[in-house]
This record gives structure tokens, sequence and C-alpha cells, in this order.
């Protein structure tokens, strides 16, 4: 082309395509091949540098692909980010799967496809098998509509991708090829490692369950049979000794039945909250409530365990009413209010406080008591915890300030233990929001 | 106790309850019939209970149907329900079909037994109001529409002399949140205004509104007001 432009413009005759002296021809010869030589060279520069930025964009797909995979938490979406990734790379369609009761099965696509006809799966199975390439353009069952590979790790195979296009002749390139055995690679780590997590998971579960179940048999077999024992006993030896105890020692055994019949029926209650919390059962009825009333309506409950401490209720005259699902929040004030009458000795005080904070309203129980190990105060609210006490094992349950929590947190309230500063004893502090259109009804009153 | 005794169907599955109930009522110089379900129950009603105690959970019908059917035949008899701690609804649908009160399982008999006194003295009450009430420091004449703590009048608001008035004509009873707001309010079903009013009236009733000695809340189904015994 510049040739015979050259030509056309600057060898005599100008103007024309002739060549009228001999010594341009020889100038006209030279300077083609210099103009075919570098247009060559350019062309295959070109062509050089877009295989080079080809090859960085897949690259950094490939990357891209990697990191996305690494922060992949959840099988499902391993499968569909390499299904995706697949099919937008080589512009395929894909189908993913995953070993299941004893075969495999389609476990993604895209897009979205899970039925395979019966020789596409033959196709998949033989590759599942076999742990090699199968189907279509392939030495094994070349008349499946799909190419199979199989997806491994150095662990070993982890499932099968298959892949297929409208595009006629060969599905790939040698190139793309290459790509997808990297995109496999990746997809097969990828999988094992949610896998290997998924697993870790359910051993630890397991290991947590198998701590609580024990936890929880020791506490049952202790606080179950402990007041049983007693009731027993009591019963047993007013039936056979009668005649021979005083008045006296009667009443004793009636109040030693009495008492550890209550204390049994404490426990077996605990445990029914516990179960309802864990099953979440528990739908809170929420309206709105005096905390007064409801303080009031504990101590009631709560009157014979704590007859021998002395109350003082230190309520602020204007608290909001809250919203608030009676029954439970009664259940976790006394709880707390029975943890205090286990722990504090008795003729000690207990202080119930309550006042506003802004937009929340705070009760607090405190004790005169010996307060919680610095250790445990973060394990307070724990199932089955109980602080470590040197001196004796108390008649606890280990279930109450769990219960106490899950109920005040079923209310959008937090409950906090810490000790005192003032003097040695438990604070537990609930704090619960204070509704927005609360001015209302109390305009209304 | 009058030279007749008082006729009372016990309805339970358990026959250790029933035999608590047998000895502790007997006891107290009551006559207890005793049915072990709901047919026996129905068919115990011919020999006319002056009260019936009924356990919910029986194995032949829904207690609350049994309930019902009795209240169809009997709309006037007394019946105190036994239910177990964690159904607050259960028991006020009870409350709702028409029962009169009810007692917590595990139940103390002296509980039991203040509860049975509520009722009947409700029932036999029913037809004749006392034109004074009086309990503690507490009196409520309903005729001059007086109410005084001690020698002190209170100024009571006509709302909340109403929700007084309604305590005191079922003292000792069990009033759900609905019956009272229908009592009070027609309409209104939010039982929120009720607190309301029950936190204004003992504040001008109680010596400490916090541990009230009059009205008692029975958390999650209503208010008792306290009675002379």
């Amino acid at each position: 082309m510049s040739a015979l432009a050259y030509n056309f413009f600057f060898l005599p005759p100008i103007y024309t395509l002739t060549i009228g002296d001999p010594a341009n021809v020889v100038a006209f010869g030279f300077f083609t091949l210099v103009a075919i030589i570098v247009s060559g060279v350019a062309a295959r520069g070109r062509t050089l540098g877009l295989a080079a930025m080809e090859r960085a964009r897949t690259t950094e797909s490939l990357y891209a692909f990697s990191r996305k995979l690494a922060g992949t938490a959840t099988l499902d979406d391993v499968l569909w980010a390499s299904a995706y990734q697949t099919a937008l790379m080589l512009k395929v369609r894909v189908v993913l799967l995953l070993p299941e009761g004893g075969g495999i099965a389609v476990k993604a696509g895209y897009p979205p496809e899970d039925i395979l006809d019966s020789a596409d799966l033959a196709a998949a199975n033989w590759t599942w098998q076999n742990d090699r390439v199968a189907g279509r353009g392939s030495d094994t069952l070349p008349g499946a509509k799909r190419l199979f590979l199989p997806l491994h790790t150095g662990r070993g195979a982890v499932g099968v991708m298959g892949i297929d296009s409208d595009k006629p002749g060969p599905l790939l390139t040698p190139d793309q090829r290459r790509l997808l055995d990297a995109l496999c690679d990746q997809g097969a780590l990828a999988i094992e490692r949610v896998k290997l997590v998924e697993e870790m998971g359910r051993v630890e579960r397991i290991a947590d369950t198998e701590r609580l179940r024990s936890a929880l048999l020791t506490s049952i077999s202790h606080d179950l049979k402990t007041p049983l024992a007693g009731v027993l006993g009591a019963a047993a030896t007013l039936r056979d000794y009668s005649d021979k105890l005083s008045a006296a020692e009667k009443a004793e055994l009636l109040a030693t039945i009495i008492d550890e019949s209550e204390r049994l029926n404490r426990f077996i209650a605990n445990l029914l909250d516990m179960t309802k919390l864990e099953s979440g059962a528990i739908a809170p009825k929420v309206a709105l409530h005096d905390l007064g009333e409801i303080v009031g309506s504990v101590l009631v409950r709560t009157g014979r365990i704590l007859s021998r401490h002395h109350i003082e209720l230190e309520l602020a005259p204007d608290l909001p009413m809250l919203e608030l699902d009676a029954v439970l929040f009664e259940q976790a004030l006394f709880n707390l209010l029975d943890n205090a009458a286990k722990y504090a000795p008795p003729e000690t005080t207990v202080r119930i406080q309550a006042w506003r904070d802004t937009a929340s309203v705070c009760l607090r129980v405190l004790d005169e008591g010996d307060g919680i190990p610095a250790q445990d105060l973060e394990h307070i609210f724990d199932k089955f915890y109980r602080a470590q006490k040197t001196d004796q094992v108390r008649a606890g349950t280990g279930l109450g300030l769990a219960i106490s929590r899950g109920f005040v947190e079923a209310m959008h309230g937090t409950i906090v233990a810490t000790n005192r500063t003032d003097r040695s004893g438990a604070a537990f502090t609930i704090r619960l929001p204070v509704p927005r259109q609360n001015h209302q009804l109390d305009a209304a009153a | 106790m009058s030279a007749v005794p008082l006729r009372v169907l016990v309805v339970d599955d358990e026959p250790p309850i029933r035999k608590l109930l047998r000895l502790g009522l007997t006891a107290q110089g009551y006559h207890v019939l005793e049915a072990p379900n709901g047919k026996a129950a129905l068919d115990l009603l011919d020999q006319s209970p002056n009260l019936i105690i009924l356990d919910l959970g029986l194995p032949d019908m829904q207690g609350h149907d049994l309930l019902k059917t009795i209240r169809s035949r009997n709309d006037n008899v007394p019946i105190v329900i036994l239910s177990s701690r964690d159904d607050e609804a259960g028991k006020v649908q009870a409350l709702d079909c028409g029962a009169d009160d009810y007692v917590t399982k595990p139940f103390g008999m002296d509980e039991l037994l203040a509860r049975m006194r509520a009722a009947l003295r409700h029932q036999l009450q029913a037809h004749g109001e006392r034109p004074l009430f009086r309990v503690g420091e507490l009196s409520v004449d309903l005729v001059r529409r007086i109410v005084k703590i001690g020698d002190r009048e209170v100024k009571l608001s006509p709302k909340e002399y109403e929700l007084l008035r309604v305590l005191v004509q079922h003292a000792g009873k069990v009033l759900t949140h609905r019956f009272l707001l229908h009592a009070l309010w027609d309409d209104l079903t939010d039982a929120q205004y009720l607190r309301v009013y029950v936190r204004q009236l003992r504040q001008k009733i109680e010596a400490e509104p916090e541990q009230p000695k009059y009205i008692l809340t029975e958390t999650g189904i209503g208010y008792r007001l306290r009675t002379p015994d």
C-alpha cells in the first residue's frame, strides 16, 4: 500500500503507477521489501501484545476468582462461584456434581441446570469413578452432550465438572483447556476447604454437645436427687418412726419435705424454661408494663426463699412504662433474687434499684455476699456454669442466670454481672430500652 | 361448715391428686365426688355439685371443651381450674370460658381452699351485694361511694372508683385483663390502660404501691382483690 503510494506520488512520472527510471525500480523494490518486513513485524508484535494482554486478563480473573473463593464460607457459594466463573471465562454452560448417597448428583450450574440425561449421567459417573475426562470430544462416552472433568486435589477427587456449548466443533482451544484445568483446580481446592471446615465444625459441635450433655447429667443427677433424697428420707422417717418422734421433730421433717419439694419444683421449672429457650419456643408477648408492679409480684413469689434476707427497694418514682413480657421478666428477676438468696448469707440486705438512664431503664439487684470471682464474671450467665466455690457446693442448678439472660435478651434488653465497688457483693444490672411513644400513655392517664 | 356438707366434684386423671384432694377436702368437711375423666365428670353433674375442681389436662377430652359443656348445663356452679405453671394463655382462656379461678400445680391445700371459699362466697353474694366491703385498712361503701384507708377518705377519679368497685364485687376472685377492660371501657382492648389505672389506684390506697396488700397482680392473667380472710 505505502509502496504503491510512494510510486504514485514521488516516482516520475508522478501521478501514475508506472515507474520511468530503472534506478527507481530498484529503490521501489527495496522500499516494498522493507515495508513488507516492517508491517509483518508490527502485526506480529500487535498479536503478541494482544495475547499478552489476554493472558494478563486471564491471570487477573483467575486471581480474583481464587480470592473470591477464599472468602466464601458455604459450599453453595463456592459451587456457584466456580460454575459462574468457568461459564464466564470460557463462554460455556457449566454443571457441578458432588458425591451424594453412593453416586454423584448435580449441585450447581450456570446457567442453573439440574437435569442430566442418562448419557451425560453415565459419563459423569465414569469420570467420578475413574478420575478421568469423559464425554463430548473425549475417548470415553463421546456421545454425551457435555464434557466431564474430574475435580481433584492432592487428597483425592471431590466432584465432577461438566461443560458444553452450542458452538459446533471442538469445545475448547488448547489455551482454554489449560485455563479450564486451572479453574477446576481452584474450584476443587475451595470445595475441599469448605468441606474440611464443615467437618471441623461438626466435630466441634459434637464435642460441645458431649460436654453439655455430661454437665447436664451431673447437674440433673445432683439437683434432682438431692431434694428427692430429702423428701423420701423425711417421709419414710415420719412413717416408720412416728411414735418415737417429738412434735418438733415431726414439724421439722414436714418442713424438709415441703422445702425440698419446692426446690425440686423450681429446678424443674428452670429445666422447662431452658428447654423452651433452646428450642426457640420463646415468643415474648410484649406490652407496656409498670416495672414496679412486676417487682412487687416477684417479691411475693420470693417471699419464702428471701425470708431471712432484708429487702430494700429503691425504685425511681418517675419510671416510664416499659415494653415487656411480664411473665418472662418476672422469671428473669426471680432467678436473680433466687441467686442472691443462695449466695448472700442470711440477715444481709438485698437491694433492688431502678432508675432511668436517658433512653433506657436500669434495674439492678445488689447482694452482700462474697461477690463473683473475677475469672467467673464473663461465664456467670453460661448454662450449667457455677461460680467456683471452695467452701461448699451451693444448691444451684447453673441454669437460673442463663435463663435470666435468655429472657431479658428475648425482650431486647441486656444483662451484666459486676462486683459491687462500695463493699463485697454481686450486682446484676438489667437494661431495657424505653419505648418511644410512651408519653402518650402517661398523658392519657 | 353447715350441717349438710357441700359437694365438691374433683375432675383429675391422676389418682394421687384425687387422693390428696379427697383427704384434704374431706378433712375440711366437704363431700368429695371423684371423676377420672370428662365423661365421668358430665355423668356426675346430675348430683348437682356445689363446686367443681377441674384439671384441664384430661385423657378423653379437651379441658376447655369440658368446661364449656359444664357451663352450658350449669351456668352457676363455681369452677376452680387446676393448671400447670407455664400455661398463662390456657388459664386466661379457661377464665374467659367461665371458670371462676385457678390454682397452679403443684399447689398448697390452703391456697386451694382459699380459692374455693372465694368462689363459693361470690356465688352466694351474686344476688345481694354487701354494701360495705372491708379488708385490712381499706373500706369501700358501695352505696355512698366512699373509699377510706383507716379513717382517711381517699379521693378517687370516677374510673379509679369504677375499677375498685368491680374488684370489690368480685373480691378474692382473679379477674382477667379482658374482663376488667370490658367492664370499664367496653371496647378498649389494650391492657396497658388498665395497668396505668391500677398503678394510680395503688398509689392512692396502698401504703407501698410496689408491694401491694390489696390489689394483687396475677402476672400474665389479671388482678385479684384481697379478701378479709
